[in-house]
């Protein structure tokens, strides 16, 4: 049984179920992946020209945010910062402005309520989710994804999903929509998310092992020598049951069988990573109690994780569309969510903007942390393209076009930061093209793009 | 057209010849709808984008099933006509209702469609429930795995439960760490872990060491891999004064183990060690510093502190043989020899995957487990380590991880087919218990007796403990307490509600249900019960004098304004904003938890209610709320839920019974939409627990099927919703009553083949 002479392709998929209701097929994300990732053939990352791998992070604000303090007056270099974003003013060099970037597949388009479940679903996808509240969910594959598919292989970890919620909310998510599309950014392909981990030491461990100074243990030692080969019975057996199965049931197979093949590929190239060397870095006991020190834990952990290129591609849902946490490090006690609907009155707005203005402050300790390692010529940030941003405008409106987007990094200098730019009315995925493409992907659509986008 | 549609059509077109129509729509339905409908939606009038006069045909009516679903959904819930508009009798809402449910949905109950549940994974909780069952130890491994996705209002839904890559990786973890618990194979080597000061918190840091000048601890945290004995060994010292030496208690967990006189100078740390049995998991390991003394000067002049500069964790210690756990045994039955040791590996190899796949295993499966076996033993590794390599393979299996319903001709829809016993006695189990059948069960399933036994078993069933699973995966999704996680009350209204608090919220509920359930008692009593668990935290917050300590007890609510679980602070909490209560909120949760009817969605852009301290300057909540609904489009929906959240407003947003609402006087009177007023909340639960408690009844089965099927309940299983209430009515409303009717159900006895065909056209 050699994987390699494998397919390692995307099962075919399917849209029209039941009783035949007739609907459009939607597109297939094989259409919009260049032939060579339907093989699962790797391509070869783009590396700067100090020889640095670049870096693809994505980092999500829930619930819109106050716009009059957002927006920069002026564009180009010279504009003028925001109050929401003074607060990161010291990292003016290193990231740029951009607005006019639409999410159009996370309007309503027909389907009613639900703008938090779709702001969340779409953002990295580009894809209008499907309404349901459980049976066949259908997305689309996410831009980290479509990267990590074809260049993840490079790295210990493909990619890397973090998550600020450490527990999921019971009962009903938003309007219907089931809760996997509030709760989770990237999808592996239209149905399968890439759940983030919000606990620091799993996530840790995932990276670097348990952290502690020892010779192998018997476990370790047994599972070099053996894992393959039990990832190779179960396979078989899956392929067994998978034969004596209804189809959507086999669907269920199939995506074990996916995601058996895709670790049995990393075991294989494990060695390949092994000496990893262990950083100064303390191993994390656990989600700390309060919310900064957890989002800082975890801006750390993917800061380790690119320094050491145990993955290139990360995403960060600091929390999701609709969380009504509170914010009591910088007094909101009010529920995020609940204020968010502000029908302009002072105190509530007055509110947001201490939670804007915490996450993103929060976003600029990512900075230092990301501009502090040195890197060839530059630092870490300067070989990386980070987006920051939300899938809403404005929380009061649910509005999903002009979307707040901030873009950090050089990406060994394709990318123009120091700036604010606005585009017109463009398709987010326009933007995720681009970034794709710095990372020498052969890519020219991703969800709804229309082209790509040019000046970043 | 593809076949499976024509097939399924040509079904619906035989039924329908054979059932006939049991109404005369001309006669009994149009006339009902021409008065109290058509105003709005017939003639090319489409308010809202409905029209009700469209399809001509009951074939069309059939095609168009979406829309008859909503308009079943708004007559049930009252929803229309709207409120200002001319009602129709109940009667004759009725008569629509059942017309729909006849002629549109043309089901035919005695010929039940069962729909198909998809292949389901473990979740969590049965995850750690089913490695607790299969090897008896307590270790819950699916703590670590991503939290799994929920549809429909539970996390056990087949067509959410995804499978990442992370998922994988999980499992494999999972199996290695379970298996290495479970099976003893040879003395371990035991592992020394060094923890240094700066990785321990409390005390001031100092170089690499760490102080405490007053009476305090020092803690650091260490996650055991393997249980054992392990010796604890602190390297200490301090500053010396007054007449004694520095006394340090040594504890993990709350239990102090030891209690070592430092005599070590700061400059000469010494070891000062203890030996304790640790459990594995994550263990908080602390040094106290118990007899702090300073005097400034004069005699004894001196100040006596406590330094901590590593601790060192030694372990598992063997001493002697090593022990077989429990589990070990049961795993190896047998004895074995070189020369027997394949037959021995294949007999044990089977019975765990018989109860590890939940069936029986084929020879082909078994040989190809055995391979793993001999892999290993090619290379020379233990018989035990052999064994542990296979099993290892069977926890990683898609047989283990889902729950496999085989069924002939699995793609045709026109069958309908019984699930085997074996599958019975898994849909049993993890309804019930959360985790795989027991002996008995797979005893009565290998000799088809478990469906002629069915009774019997379930109210064993019941009985056992194991049954609690049905309080952490249903009720708490049910009552959606679990959000009490998710809750933040504002610290500066409530400061209060503690960490403490709120689990003892979380307590009463949970107690509630299983009181409910293990004592067999009425389901209606969820409403209406005037009793409650509560310990002395809980009692000081409902102001409910004379009851003292942690321990929760039965109590009864008569005199107070409590009754019923929609009074439980947990449920009042949840369903209340950080700041303040949301009536709307509870209304809502009232009518979808409780009474089983699903408001629309509010149309886009609706503003949410305010909450600012101007406003609350103008009257109460209530006041400003009735206000806020003054618009005609959303009256008609809030007249359903607003009164029920009304009636709850003598609860603040933590649960506290309230009269005052800052200077207001709280109103919780009110009428709800089918006329019945009441003054309070104890007047609206009754009014619940009596009028309503058919329509109650008919909701906590329709939740409680969901949970059982693992999917949602679709219009076609209204056959087994009617059974299953007229059996809980029948069976005086016992829990077990409920669980047995589902049980008994068609959709959860069986299923049809799949009528979803994947697209090749491409």
């Amino acid at each position: 049984m050699n994987i390699q002479t494998k397919k390692w392709a995307l099962p075919r998929r399917s849209f029209l179920r039941g009783l035949g209701v007739g609907m459009a097929l939607p597109v297939m994300d094989a259409m919009v992946l260049p032939a060579v990732a339907q093989t699962g053939q790797q391509l070869k990352a783009r590396v700067t020209e100090d020889g640095f791998p670049i870096r693809m992070g994505f980092i999500y604000h829930p619930n819109g945010v106050i716009v009059p303090n957002w927006q920069p007056k002026g564009s180009g270099a010279n504009y003028q910062m925001s109050p929401t974003l003074k607060t990161i003013e010291r990292h003016r060099s290193v990231f740029q402005v951009v607005g006019g970037l639409d999410h159009h597949k996370a309007k309503s388009n027909g389907d009613g309520g639900g703008d938090h479940a779709r702001a969340n679903a779409t953002f990295l996808t580009g894809r209008q989710a499907r309404k349901t509240a459980g049976a066949d969910i259908q997305i689309g594959i996410s831009v980290d994804q479509v990267a990590a598919r074809l260049i993840g292989r490079e790295t210990k970890l493909p990619s890397l999903e973090l998550s600020g919620d450490r527990s999921r909310m019971a009962g009903k998510c938003d309007s219907g929509y089931s809760c996997a599309y509030q709760y989770n950014l990237s999808w592996k392909n239209q149905s399968v998310p890439m759940p983030g981990d919000a606990n620091p030491r799993l996530i840790f461990e995932r990276l670097f092992g348990s952290g502690k100074q020892r010779k192998p243990t018997e476990s370790e030692r047994l599972r070099k020598l053996y894992q393959n080969s039990i990832l190779d019975l179960v396979l078989d057996d899956a392929k067994r049951l998978k034969s004596k199965l209804g189809n959507t049931d086999q669907r269920k197979l199939d995506e074990y069988m996916e995601s058996v093949r895709e670790i049995e590929i990393r075991m294989q190239q494990a060695e390949k990573f092994n000496d990893v060397k262990m950083l100064e870095y303390k191993k994390p006991s656990g989600i700390p109690r309060d919310f900064r020190e957890h989002v800082r834990l975890m801006y750390d952990l993917m800061t380790l994780a690119y320094q050491t290129d145990t993955t290139r591609i990360a995403s960060f849902l600091v929390a999701h569309d609709g969380s009504n946490r509170t914010y009591p490090q910088v007094g909101v006690n009010s529920g995020h969510h609940a204020i968010s609907h502000h029908r302009g009155e002072n105190d509530k707005i007055s509110q947001l903007k201490k939670i804007d203005h915490f996450l993103v402050s929060e976003f600029g300790y990512f900075l230092d942390r990301m501009r502090s390692v040195k890197e060839g010529n530059g630092t870490l940030l300067d070989h990386s393209m980070i987006l920051y941003g939300g899938g809403i405008k404005d929380g009061d409106r649910h509005s999903h076009v002009d979307l707040p987007v901030l873009l950090a990094g050089k990406a060994g200098g394709f990318m123009h930061p120091g700036r604010a730019v606005h585009h017109r009315a463009v398709p987010m995925c326009n933007l995720y093209v681009s970034m794709l493409k710095i990372m020498g992907l052969p890519i020219n659509r991703f969800g709804d793009s229309n082209g790509y986008l040019k000046n970043v | 057209m593809n076949r499976s549609l024509f097939s399924i059509l040509s079904c619906l077109i035989l039924s329908l010849a054979v059932t006939g129509a049991a109404v005369d729509f001309e006669e009994d339905i149009r006339p009902i709808l021409s008065e109290y409908c058509y105003d709005c939606h017939s003639d090319g009038v489409e308010k809202g984008g409905v029209a009700l006069d469209r399809d001509q045909t009951l074939e069309a009516k059939r095609a168009n099933l979406k829309l008859w679903e909503a308009v079943l959904n708004n007559l049930q819930s009252h929803i229309m006509p709207p409120i200002e508009k001319p009602q129709p009798s109940l009667e004759q809402r009725k008569a629509l209702i059942d017309w729909i449910e006849s002629d549109v949905y043309n089901i035919d109950c005695n010929n039940p469609d069962p729909g198909r549940v998809t292949i389901r994974r473990l979740n969590r909780m049965e995850y750690n429930n089913v490695i607790r069952d299969l090897f008896g130890i307590n270790f819950r491994p699916a703590e670590d795995f991503p939290a799994d996705d929920s549809g429909y209002g539970f996390d056990n839904i087949g067509d959410v439960l995804s499978l990442s890559p992370l998922q994988i990786e999980k499992y494999l973890k999972a199996a290695e760490q379970v298996l290495e618990r479970a099976i003893v194979s040879g003395p371990s080597e035991p592992e020394v872990i060094e923890i240094a000061s700066d990785q321990m918190q409390g005390g001031n840091e100092s170089g690499y060491t760490r102080w405490l000048s007053s009476n305090g601890d020092i803690v650091a945290r260490h996650l055991v891999d393997r249980e054992g004995t392990y010796v604890i060994s602190v390297s200490a010292g301090g500053t010396q004064a007054g007449d004694e030496p520095i006394k340090m208690a040594v504890g993990v967990n709350g239990t102090v183990l030891a209690t070592h006189s430092v005599k070590a100078g700061k400059d000469k740390p010494q070891i000062y060690k203890v030996e304790h049995q640790l459990d594995a998991g994550d263990q908080r390991i602390y040094m106290s510093f118990l007899n702090d003394y300073y005097k400034k000067s004069g005699p004894g002049k001196g100040d006596r502190n406590l330094m901590v500069e590593k601790l060192i964790i030694e372990g598992p210690i063997q001493k002697g043989d090593p022990v077989y756990p429990p589990s070990h045994k049961s795993i190896f039955i047998k004895q074995h020899t070189e020369q027997n040791k394949l037959e021995v590996a294949r007999e044990i190899i089977s019975e765990f995957a018989f109860k590890a796949f939940r069936r029986p295993v084929t020879r082909g499966e078994i040989d190809r487990m055995l391979l793993m076996f001999r892999l290993a033993d090619r290379r020379g590794e233990s018989f035990e380590t052999c064994v542990r390599l296979a099993l290892q393979t069977v926890l990683v299996s898609p047989s283990f991880l889902f729950r496999e319903e085989l069924q002939p001709e699995p793609n045709n829809p026109a069958r309908v087919y019984p699930i085997d016993e074996y599958a019975l006695a898994s849909r049993l189990s993890f309804f019930i218990w959360g985790s795989m059948p027991d002996k008995q069960l797979f005893g009565l399933a290998s000799r088809g007796k478990l469906r002629e036994n069915l009774p019997a078993q379930v109210s064993r069933m019941l009985r056992d403990t194991r049954a609690k699973a049905m309080a952490d995966g249903f009720a708490e999704q049910w009552l959606q307490i679990r959000n009490l996680d998710l809750v933040t009350p504002s610290k500066d209204q409530f400061p209060q509600f503690t960490e403490g608090l709120k689990e003892a919220m979380r307590t009463e509920t949970r107690m509630f249900f299983r009181h409910i359930q293990r004592y067999d008692l009425s389901v209606l009593d969820f409403l209406g019960a005037d009793y409650s668990f509560i310990n002395e935290e809980l009692a000081k917050h409902y102001n409910m004098p004379g009851i003292q300590g942690d321990e929760f007890r039965k109590v009864t609510l008569k005199g107070t304004p409590r009754k019923g679980v929609l009074t439980h602070g947990s449920v009042l909490t949840i369903t209340s904003n950080p700041s303040r209560t949301a009536p709307v909120k509870r209304g809502l949760w009232v009518l979808e938890n409780l009474l089983g009817t699903h408001p629309p969605q509010p149309p886009d852009d609706i503003p949410e209610f305010e909450e600012t301290a101007e406003a609350a300057s103008k009257g109460t909540l209530r006041e400003r709320l009735e206000k806020h609904r003054d618009s005609a489009i959303c009256r008609s929906c809030h007249a359903r839920m607003d009164p029920l959240g009304f009636g709850l407003e003598n609860f603040d947003a933590i649960g506290r019974y309230r009269l005052m609402e800052g200077s207001f006087p709280v109103d919780s009177s009110g009428k709800l939409v089918s006329g019945e007023t009441f003054i309070d909340s104890r007047e609206l639960t009754h009014i619940l627990a009596t009028e309503k408690k058919d329509e109650f009844v008919r909701a906590f089965a329709e939740r409680m099927l969901t949970y059982a099927l693992g999917r949602g309940v679709k219009h076609f299983d209204r056959c087994a919703i009617n059974e299953i209430v007229a059996k809980t009515q029948a069976g005086i409303y016992k829990f077990s009553s409920v669980v047995l009717a589902i049980a008994e159900s068609a959709p959860f006895q069986m299923r049809r083949g799949d009528s979803f065909r994947p697209d090749t056209s491409e």
